[in-house]
């Protein structure tokens, strides 16, 4: 009995965990596969989403005015990193773009890593503010609670968005077929703009639902970025849907493997299996 | 006025590596201080990395085939070494082959299932990526034989015979010992250059289908490059450990060299045989003054990758190559004004 509620505990923070993987996955995912641009700085968005929800909460006094307006100030921050840095790296083709974005977000994460650490050193949380709550024995933290209640009404935003209105439509259809989408109208360059928008956007909602969780510093950006990116790969690349799974999966893995095994052995699993992926079928991935 | 400027390029590419190495051996004497081992630190650092961005040149920049687990390599080198030799109680110089051969092997796997399974860039990016905070995980975790994130003194590979019978300091000898390396690595990349290696690597790195239909076997010279640039990279390992006498997984993070090395490999000039050399010492120059500013180092090199990869991607030694052939292009064209 008591190892059953504790698998079901571990399920509950599985699921959390995984949802803010799959969260983050997108990020990588939709910029990824528009853009061709693999953004190695998308971590630091999240922290950045997190030290400002803080420093607003510290202002406001509430979450529900301190996390949207710091998922704007990241998104403002995204549109302004397209406009300037990936407008210059649109401007190659093929191979050289692949690269330039590879460098030019890894000099961006870097940069932005550096002024976040002059600034603020030190580990950061948000409380979600929610009590746990007990369930025929099964304890739920409340963090779980708040994030798989706001990733899950994310993603069926993201899936409205995706597959009901035309900016979505028009999003995937560039994803398809570029030449298509520009035949019919759609002007690829600011599909981009708007999905790099979106991206930072929910990486900084993720960030902000993982720091409900863990502790996080500066240092965690790229650890978030590498998590992205492994969840993308597992999930496809280019599925938003595959992310979502493979982010839901791996996180339910992570949690059970460094309860069982050990913290550092679950790093080595999620590699591997990102490894193993990308070996297996690399065609997937264009 | 054409064969002139061929002939004078021809004899610089026959003098060139006795030159470099010529000065660089002469620097010792100029500038090492037994008292103040602070400066010899620099020099020997440079080299170390200089002779990584030159490993990284053949597989990154020849063979288009981009690593981002040199740390990670490094690592293997300077580990496998200094453990294996813990383990059999003999000295590091004899384990320093199986440490290097490891990280060849390494290399060659990833070169081979990459090329086999037909990897873009971006594919063996991540996969090296992954595999580079795979191999410092097991650094930190597997603690009871690597010492976990706090590792262990390493100094088994200085030659106390030699450095007590000419009565200099020991980095004076780390010194030599590096730069005979960087020689060698040198001359070999010379040689691949020049001889039916380099030609395939251009093949395939200008298209590889052209390459296979003319009949380049792309698997084994993508495996190959692989092998020779991770061996030359786990072989800098141990040099790297003598130099900081310690052997512990924050040494050999992404952060720590793989963006150092790429940024070396971009400034100096990519595919260029001297540009890791000028790139290593223009950074690791520009690094130690940011030393100063402390925090600020981490933002400026975030800055300079971006700006030198967006704005200055050929480099220091070819933008150098450029303004010197322009000078004499000059010159030949007066010259024969001056004739008619």
């Amino acid at each position: 009995m008591d190892t059953g509620i504790r698998l079901i505990e571990l399920l509950i923070d599985g699921i959390s965990r995984g949802m803010v993987f799959a969260l983050l996955g997108v990020g990588i995912t939709v910029v990824f596969g528009l853009g061709g641009v693999l953004n190695l700085a998308l971590g630091v968005f999240s922290v950045i989403a997190i030290i400002l929800a803080m420093e607003l909460f510290g202002l406001t006094g509430t979450l529900f005015a301190a996390i949207p307006l710091a998922v704007l100030a990241v998104s403002l921050l995204g549109l302004a990193v397209d406009r300037s840095l990936l407008s210059l790296v649109y401007r190659s083709e093929g191979d050289e773009r692949i690269l330039l974005g590879i460098f030019t977000t890894l000099g961006l994460a870097t940069f932005l890593d550096g002024i976040l650490f002059i600034t603020y050193p030190s580990s950061y949380s948000l409380s979600s503010g929610i009590a746990s709550v007990s369930l025929a024995g099964v304890q739920i933290r409340g963090s779980s609670i708040a994030v798989i209640a706001i990733a899950a009404a994310v993603f069926a935003a993201l899936y409205y968005f995706f597959s009901r209105t035309y900016l979505g439509g028009a999003m995937r259809t560039v994803l398809q077929d570029e030449t298509g989408a520009i035949l019919c109208g759609i002007s690829p360059r600011r599909m981009r703009t708007y999905v790099f928008l979106l991206s930072t956007a929910v990486a900084g909602l993720a960030g902000i639902l993982y720091s409900f969780t863990f502790e996080v510093s500066v240092a965690t950006a790229f650890e978030l970025t590498i998590y992205a990116i492994i969840v993308s790969i597992v999930g496809g690349v280019t599925s938003v849907l595959g992310a979502a799974v493979a982010g839901l999966l791996l996180g339910i893995v992570v949690t059970f493997t460094s309860a069982f095994v050990g913290a550092y052995i679950s790093e080595i699993v999620l590699f591997g299996v990102a490894i193993a992926v990308l070996i297996a079928r690399p065609e997937q991935i264009k | 006025m054409s064969t002139e400027t061929t002939r004078s390029g021809l004899t610089w590419d026959r003098l060139r590596i006795p030159v470099v190495v010529a000065v660089l051996a002469a620097l010792p004497l100029l500038f090492f201080d037994p008292s103040y081992t602070y400066i010899s630190r620099l020099f020997i650092l440079t080299l170390v990395f200089a002779t990584l961005a030159l490993a990284l040149n053949i597989v990154f920049g020849h063979t288009d085939q981009l690593f981002l687990f040199v740390g990670a390599l490094t690592g293997i080198g300077a580990y496998a070494t200094a453990l294996t030799a813990d383990a059999l109680g003999v000295s590091p110089w004899v384990t320093l082959l199986f440490g290097a051969t490891l990280a060849g092997v390494l290399g060659a796997l990833v070169c081979y299932v990459a090329a086999r399974r037909r990897f873009t860039v971006i594919l063996i990016a991540i996969l090296t990526l992954s595999l580079q905070l795979a191999i410092i995980e097991i650094f930190v975790g597997a603690r009871d034989i690597t010492g976990g994130s706090t590792g262990f003194r390493f100094s088994g590979l200085g030659l106390e015979s030699v450095q007590n019978a000419l009565g200099v300091h020991e980095h004076m000898v780390l010194y030599y010992v590096v730069l005979a390396l960087l020689t060698g690595v040198l001359a070999l990349y010379h040689y691949i250059r020049n001889s039916k290696y380099g030609m395939a690597f251009d093949a395939i790195r200008q298209d590889e289908i052209a390459a296979e239909a003319i009949g380049v076997d792309v698997v084994r010279y993508k495996t190959l490059a692989g092998f020779v640039s991770a061996f030359v990279i786990g072989l800098t390992g141990p040099m790297y450990a003598q130099l900081e006498s310690l052997v512990l997984p924050g040494m050999f993070e992404f952060n720590v060299i793989d963006v150092l090395v790429l940024i070396i490999l971009i400034v100096g000039g990519i595919r260029t045989m001297l540009g890791p050399i000028v790139g290593a010492a223009v950074i690791i120059y520009v690094n130690e003054e940011l030393q100063a500013t402390g925090q600020w180092r981490t933002v400026v090199f975030g800055f300079l990758l971006i700006v030198l990869f967006l704005y200055f991607r050929s480099g220091i030694v070819p933008y150098l190559d450029d303004v010197l052939n322009e000078r004499l292009g000059l010159k030949a064209r007066i010259r024969s004004l001056v004739a008619d």
